[in-house]
């Protein structure tokens, strides 16, 4: 009987359907391709999938409490550049690397404040300082790229090293996870997508949480980038955009968290990450070329997705 | 004689040029269950709303348990138990019934600091909806899943559970079925017969109020303009003062 | 001349090329008979920093016919917008599946050199094609002479313009297969002395933002004298945008890199006064040709730089870039062997 109800608890979670998903994806390409599985590309998968993970963290507690950061991609290009300039200042790096997320931190300020007290919608409003700061870094890096300092372990921590990357990914998520389902925080998150008047009526301060997840993604997202800027070793004012601010976004919901917003999960999000890196990885592995690629990635998408909605259908009904 | 549990005299409240409530003196006991009844405009949700601490009067004072007290918000009347049901429920669909119960109101852990006491939560949430007679089996359900009266009996739990002593509702059997409305009825006559309690309801619907409240004021273009035990009234007599009104002011 | 003469050949090498493939095809069958000796059908892939801009597309008739020729398969793959994360990560993938030979549009100066150093410690051999970083320790760099085509380019314009505002336009600033060039011209036109203002130009990674913004650039600089760019794209535009607002009338002059068809087509209207071919077939061939050879003699011969050179194209010579439709300007998928001229 204990056992039982374990298979059904597991099978009644929110996640399960796109664990299910993850699970078919990483059979089919282990059978396509013996390499899948090996040291060499799970070390190039884990990279594939965490920096989108990373963001996605942010993206999803923003949906959860109603509202969207499109800005994401671009902290992501600038907080690189920012701890470059720190670091050619002469500040220790570990200093510019805080001080970087620091002005992250503002940036997602500016977009809480703004979307809340002067009322603009979130998606007007980091559209505008997606822009806003797309221009300011490429006017700071005069449109060139630049050479990551390199720290050795300090860059190996933080991105350089192979695993690096993943393990903060994770780290990050059960944090953020945790947050959700254990802390105030969370709750109000949730209360203030799925009825911020009433959550409003009940003294909840719902400014206040939309603000601070709008800080939040924007911190994430700035990590992310810097991450990402000690792996290939250099900073780039062209690097992520809107391209992974949207994947983030997706994985956020195809790992069950809605657009609409009231509800969501971090760890569905990750999975939702990491189904569409084995998607990524597991057709240029197979070798895809690119002009057939994003048919062929657009193809796997729905048809993943359509089998989780159903799954999804399945375990309502268990 | 005790004092009442709640009095308001002369509220007057003016928004600009529109006069919402002129000079409206009312009160009821703790252990009464209070009807308001009257027309959409008649100023029903503005004095719910003067006296819930949402708007302050013009003029006019409040009285809670004898004393003059001015409201300064609606969480500084809440602190003086009175609270509030409203029609939307204040409910959050993606938390469970423990959590929508204990909305702002959570309980935590000591160690480690600051973290929700779940277990908790949900031990005490069972408690109190046993303790008023409610029955939902599941405290972790999320209350999307449930249905209209299961909703509204959580919403009212969550206000007796936080020390109501004025406990106001608005529209608690608005779009309910036959059972389910009798399901929310009888849990208000226990809350009445459990004590410490004094109930104001909203309603439109004049045959229910009668039922179920033991004394009614009818509003009228925001003055009180009819007052009476339930006892000593009926639903036709209701309806001819209301239909006597539109009679000398005509359709407009 | 001299030079004319090396690209002549390496042209009609092509032409050989492609027309041998399907000989060599059948040939590759039968050891006995084979031009080659016999081998696996070695995986290549070929990372590329614009997937899918269609100045490639010649290049990727070069992989292919190369490829047929030589009996081997290749991968298309990389980024579409010029995102140097994801050409890394295609980079690792190719070596995690234990690919033969890889070759990379090095378009970042750092970011390839820890995947190079990977996949050479795998025993994977890697070339740069069409963009070079100074310091990288890739095998061999086949394309074209980066710095001294901006050199040409620049003396080009001096040789156009006595004096006054010049604008260069370039897609991304920074990026190695580009960059270089404007170097080269700004160099050519500062040592010649003459007072011609150059200011330099961003205008994006893709086509139409491209034309956007050079339109815009000339609207708030309307007595500049020429508009040249170092790339396909930003040299469409500025065709497009002296064509469509009549600026030769006021005396402009333009040019640039690359054969786009509408390029081609303004050159020949008269709209643009030259542009520059690096021979994208070319570096898709001979990219393949250089990984075979290391590849059957274990690494012992080869690696060389090939230089696949640059030409001049202007409206004199415009006319058979118009009129013949093949596969090595990228025009048409169709194998032919296109007949030789009367005169070289």
């Amino acid at each position: 009987m204990p056992r039982r109800g374990l298979l059904n608890r597991l099978l009644r979670l929110r996640e399960a359907s796109i664990l299910a998903v993850g699970i078919v994806l990483v059979v089919y390409f282990r059978a396509a391709n013996p390499y899948f599985l090996t040291d060499a590309n799970l070390e190039t998968l884990s990279q594939f999938i965490a920096a989108t993970a990373i963001i996605a963290c942010g993206e999803i507690m923003l949906l959860i409490c109603g509202e969207i950061d499109l800005s994401a991609g671009h902290v992501f290009a600038l907080a690189p550049f920012v701890m470059h300039f720190l670091d050619e200042a002469g500040l220790p790096m570990p200093a510019a690397l805080v001080l970087a997320l620091g002005g992250c931190a503002v940036v997602g300020l500016i977009n809480g404040l703004i979307t809340v007290r002067l009322r603009v919608p979130s998606f007007v409003t980091t559209l505008g300082t997606f822009s806003l700061l797309n221009g300011f870094t490429l006017t700071i890096s005069h449109g060139s790229p630049v050479e990551t300092g390199d720290e050795g372990g300090f860059a190996d921590a933080f991105g350089a090293g192979g695993y690096s990357e993943i393990i903060w990914a994770v780290a990050i998520a059960l944090g953020v996870h945790f947050v959700l389902r254990q802390t105030r925080w969370g709750l109000y998150t949730i209360a203030a997508g799925g009825n911020p008047e009433g959550a409003a009526e009940a003294g909840i301060r719902v400014g206040r949480i939309k603000v601070g997840n709008f800080v939040l993604t924007s911190v994430l997202g700035g990590f992310a980038g810097i991450l990402e800027a000690f792996r290939i070793g250099s900073t780039d004012p062209l690097a992520g955009g809107t391209a992974i601010m949207f994947l983030a976004v997706a994985a956020g919901v195809i790992g069950g968290t809605p657009l609409a917003g009231g509800s969501g999960t971090v760890l569905g999000g990750l999975v939702g990450a990491a189904v569409l890196g084995v998607l990524r990885d597991g057709f240029t592995l197979q070798g895809i070329n690119a002009f057939t690629f994003d048919m062929i990635l657009g193809a796997a998408i729905l048809v993943a997705m359509v089998a989780n909605i159903h799954v999804g259908r399945l375990r309502r009904r268990v | 004689m005790t004092a009442p549990a709640l009095r308001v005299e002369a509220i007057t409240k003016r928004f600009g040029a529109l006069t919402a409530l002129d000079g409206v003196t009312m009160g009821v006991d703790e252990g009464e269950i209070l009807g308001i009844l009257g027309d959409n405009g008649a100023g029903k949700s503005t004095l719910m709303k003067v006296i819930t601490g949402y708007h302050p009067p013009t003029s006019g004072e409040v009285f809670v348990r004898g004393e003059k007290v001015a409201l300064r918000s609606v969480d500084h009347a809440r602190s003086l138990g009175i609270d509030c049901v409203y029609q939307d429920l204040a409910l959050v669909n993606g938390l469970s019934v423990a959590h929508n119960l204990f909305l702002n109101r959570e309980i935590l852990r000591r160690f480690p600091p600051r973290m929700l006491d779940n277990p908790a939560m949900r031990r005490r949430a069972a408690a109190v909806l046993a303790d008023i007679g409610v029955n939902i089996p599941d405290v972790d359900a999320e209350v999307q899943h449930l249905s209209g009266g299961q909703r509204q009996a959580i919403a009212v739990a969550r206000a007796v559970s936080g020390q109501a002593r004025i406990l106001l509702l608005d529209e608690p059997l608005a779009a309910m079925g036959a059972r389910e409305a009798a399901l929310i009825i009888e849990l208000i006559r226990r809350l009445r017969a459990k004590g410490g309690l004094a109930i104001v309801m909203v309603m439109h619907n004049y045959a229910q109020t009668l039922d179920l409240a033991d004394r009614i004021i009818l509003m009228q273009h925001g003055t009180i303009t009819y007052e009476r035990r339930t006892a000593e009234t009926s639903v036709e007599e209701l309806l001819s003062i209301v239909r006597r009104e539109y009679q000398a002011v005509g359709p407009h | 001349m001299t030079k004319q003469n090396k690209f002549a050949v390496g042209r009609r090498l092509a032409v050989g090329g492609a027309a041998l493939a399907p000989a060599l095809a059948l040939l590759a069958g039968h050891p006995a008979l084979a031009a080659l000796p016999s081998h696996p059908r070695w995986k290549l892939v070929f990372v590329n920093h614009v997937t899918t801009n269609p100045f490639f597309v010649p290049t990727q008739y070069g992989i292919q016919d190369a490829c047929a020729a030589f009996g081997c398969d290749y991968q298309w793959t990389g980024s579409a917008t010029s995102n140097a994360a994801e050409m890394v990560n295609a980079m690792n993938a190719a070596i995690a599946a234990k690919v033969d030979a890889i070759a990379v549009s090095l378009v970042d100066p750092v970011a390839f050199d820890r995947p190079i150093e990977r996949a050479f410690a795998a025993g994977i051999p890697v070339f740069s094609y069409n963009a070079d970083a100074p310091k990288s320790a890739r095998l061999a760099y086949i394309g074209q002479d980066l710095y001294k085509s901006g050199v040409m380019m620049g003396e080009r314009i001096v040789s156009l313009i006595p004096s006054g505002v010049v604008a260069l336009f370039i897609a991304t600033p920074g990026q190695l297969n580009i960059q270089p060039r404007i170097d080269g011209a700004q160099d050519a036109i500062k040592q010649s002395g003459k007072p011609i203002q150059a200011e330099v130009v961003a205008t994006g990674p893709t086509v139409d933002e491209e034309l956007s913004r050079i339109r815009a650039w000339y609207i708030g600089h309307q007595e500049a004298k020429g508009m040249f760019a170092v790339d396909a794209g930003s040299t469409q535009g500025v065709s497009e945008v002296i064509r469509s607002m009549n600026l030769v009338a006021k005396g402009m002059h333009g040019g640039g890199f690359d054969l786009l068809p509408r390029t081609l087509t303004n050159i020949h209207d008269g709209a643009l006064d030259f542009t520059i071919d690096q021979q994208p077939y070319l570096q898709g061939f001979y990219t393949v040709m250089e990984m075979v050879t290391w590849l059957l003699s274990g690494g012992l011969t080869g690696p060389a730089e090939i230089n696949t050179g640059l030409k001049f194209v202007t409206r004199e010579t415009v006319g058979p870039y118009l009129t013949t439709s093949t596969r090595y300007e990228g025009k048409t998928d169709k194998e032919a062997v296109v007949p030789r001229p009367a005169k070289v």
